[in-house]
């Protein structure tokens, strides 16, 4: 299991833990429905968002 | 009555704006207090308008279908010199200096603003149950939420107290008070309807649109509304067309696919039958309806989780420090945001635009999808679980998982009422279009609806 709360301290997110602890089972289904998605992504798969040098050309 | 009646009546000298609006702020003088769908009614306001839009009437000066017609805004809508609260603390005393393009849009057409609906804290969830103005409460059964977050909306166009109002989605925000509050609601393709002046929630995500009481009432509240705005730079430069279907339109020959997977898979019973009920009318309308494998849902829904709540911990960082200002519920989705990396947001771009791409297929074989809107209808206010399919799960989920991933697509869908269940709650299908395809699904729920799927007026007293 990830350790949100060791998570939270170290970027000093200044979440309390009873409140990481809370939202633990949701981070949890989050991190197992999305990270084996993001590993299968391929370099020549680009982002949604993409930035134009002109942005009137958008 | 619906705005297209309201027209006629306009035009024929039966009615006047003024006694419209007239009877529409009795109506929320009368409900209101029961419902809570307006934070702010803006009376005298819309009185001076309406008079101003029958003076221009009777000098030969006609704006169009909305010309005097009584509507209200979701309180995420810039109005100049009316707070807009967007349902937050953060916003309490924050008053505009200038209007949305929604808001100036509709004005131009002379659609009469009756004032400022309210909503889910920074329109960030789907109860309406706002901790700071108050739950706003289902016309259908005042024990029940209204959907969310543009709860307001779709509680004061089903009780009878505007006859549209506008709305933002952004997991569903549109679609599922159209939903449980048994009115039409339309999520415009990403792009087609400009979101200068609309309080952000996730900027690649949010979807300005109307809710209303018929379908071709939500085409009038499109055309006024849809158009390039180089103010939003996600706002495309397309030719914007009638969208109001033209009556007794014909749906024979179109190809209506209907998910094998995902979205039948875990459902109320009773939404279930309404939706199927809907589908076979459409087949004896003469649509082909085929079953269509559609690329992975849950997938995208996952993606557009990610996106959503990076987007919003980004905005929503400046009012970080003070956490006493947020209700429990959106403090832990906004807490949730803030534990993702810079990376997975990007992954989950990258995923969403392969998921476009992969959905190009899906439109070679259909020209529309049906699926129900909500897996259930409306909860009692204050539930946070609810039993589906016999397996328990969040009224968060039950309400968004089937509407989330076409914000994710920036695709077109439509909520209509397709019937009620049991306990006289309504239940809501949705119709998705390829994008820019609003023309499409519109004909096709204007056909549904002129069939007989619809539902009665709400009448509360």
């Amino acid at each position: 299991m990830t350790d949100w709360k060791a998570i939270a301290r170290a970027r000093g997110l200044a979440i309390p833990e009873a409140d990481v602890e809370k939202i633990a089972p949701r981070l949890d289904a989050l991190e197992a429905a999305f990270r084996p998605l993001a590993v299968k992504l391929t370099p020549d798969q680009e982002p949604a968002v993409v930035f134009h040098a002109d942005p009137e050309s958008e | 009555m619906t705005i297209g009646e309201a027209v006629r009546a306009l035009r024929d000298g039966r009615i006047s704006s003024t006694e419209l609006t007239r009877e529409a702020l009795a109506q929320i003088e009368r409900l209101n207090p029961k419902l809570n769908a307006f934070i702010t009614i803006t009376g005298e306001s819309a009185l001076e308008a309406a008079r101003l839009a029958d003076a221009e009437l009777a000098a030969g000066t006609d704006r169009g279908s909305l010309h005097g017609i009584p509507i209200a805004h979701k309180d995420l809508f810039f109005t100049r010199g009316v707070r807009t609260t967007c349902g937050s603390k953060i916003y309490e005393h924050f008053v505009p200096d200038h209007d949305a393009a929604v808001v100036e849009k509709l004005m131009v057409a002379g659609a009469v603003s009756l004032g400022k609906l309210n909503m889910h804290e920074l329109a960030f969830g789907i109860t309406s149950t706002n901790p700071h103005f108050g739950a706003v409460r289902n016309p259908w059964n005042p024990g029940h939420i209204p959907g969310g977050s543009s709860g307001g909306s779709g509680a004061a166009v089903a009780a009878g107290m505007v006859f549209a109002a506008t709305g933002s989605d952004t997991g569903g925000s549109i679609r599922i008070p159209a939903a449980l509050c048994g009115v039409v609601g339309l999520k415009p393709t990403y792009g087609r309807v400009s979101r200068f002046g609309a309080l952000p929630l996730a900027f690649s995500l949010d979807h300005m649109g109307p809710l209303t009481r018929s379908v071709r009432d939500a085409g009038l509240m499109l055309n006024a509304i849809a158009g390039h705005d180089p103010r939003d730079p996600a706002s495309v430069s397309r030719p914007v067309p009638d969208f109001v279907p033209e009556p007794h339109c014909d749906i024979r020959g179109l190809r209506i696919g209907v998910p094998d997977a995902f979205f039948f898979d875990r459902l109320d019973p009773e939404v279930e039958a309404a939706v199927r009920r809907a589908l076979a009318e459409a087949e004896r309308l003469g649509a082909i309806v085929k079953t269509v494998r559609l690329p992975d849902v849950a997938a995208i829904n996952a993606a557009g989780m990610v996106v959503q709540f990076a987007e919003v911990a980004a905005v929503i960082e400046p009012h970080f420090t003070n956490r006493d200002q947020f209700g429990k519920d959106v403090l832990a989705l906004v807490d949730q945001g803030r534990f993702l990396t810079a990376a997975d947001y990007i992954n989950a771009q990258r995923l969403r635009r392969q998921a476009q791409l992969d959905f190009r297929e899906v439109w070679r074989e259909v020209d529309c999808l049906i699926t129900p809107t909500t897996a259930i209808a409306a909860p009692r206010i204050g539930e946070t679980m609810v039993k589906v399919a016999n397996r328990e799960e969040e009224i968060r989920s039950a309400t968004t998982r089937l509407v989330r991933s076409f914000n994710a697509l920036g695709l077109p869908a439509l909520s209509l009422p397709c019937g009620r269940t049991v306990a006289g709650l309504p239940i809501g299908l949705q119709i998705i279009g390829r994008p820019f395809g609003e023309p499409l699904i519109l004909r096709v729920g204007a056909a549904l609806e002129d069939s007989g799927v619809t539902i009665p007026t709400c009448t509360l007293d």
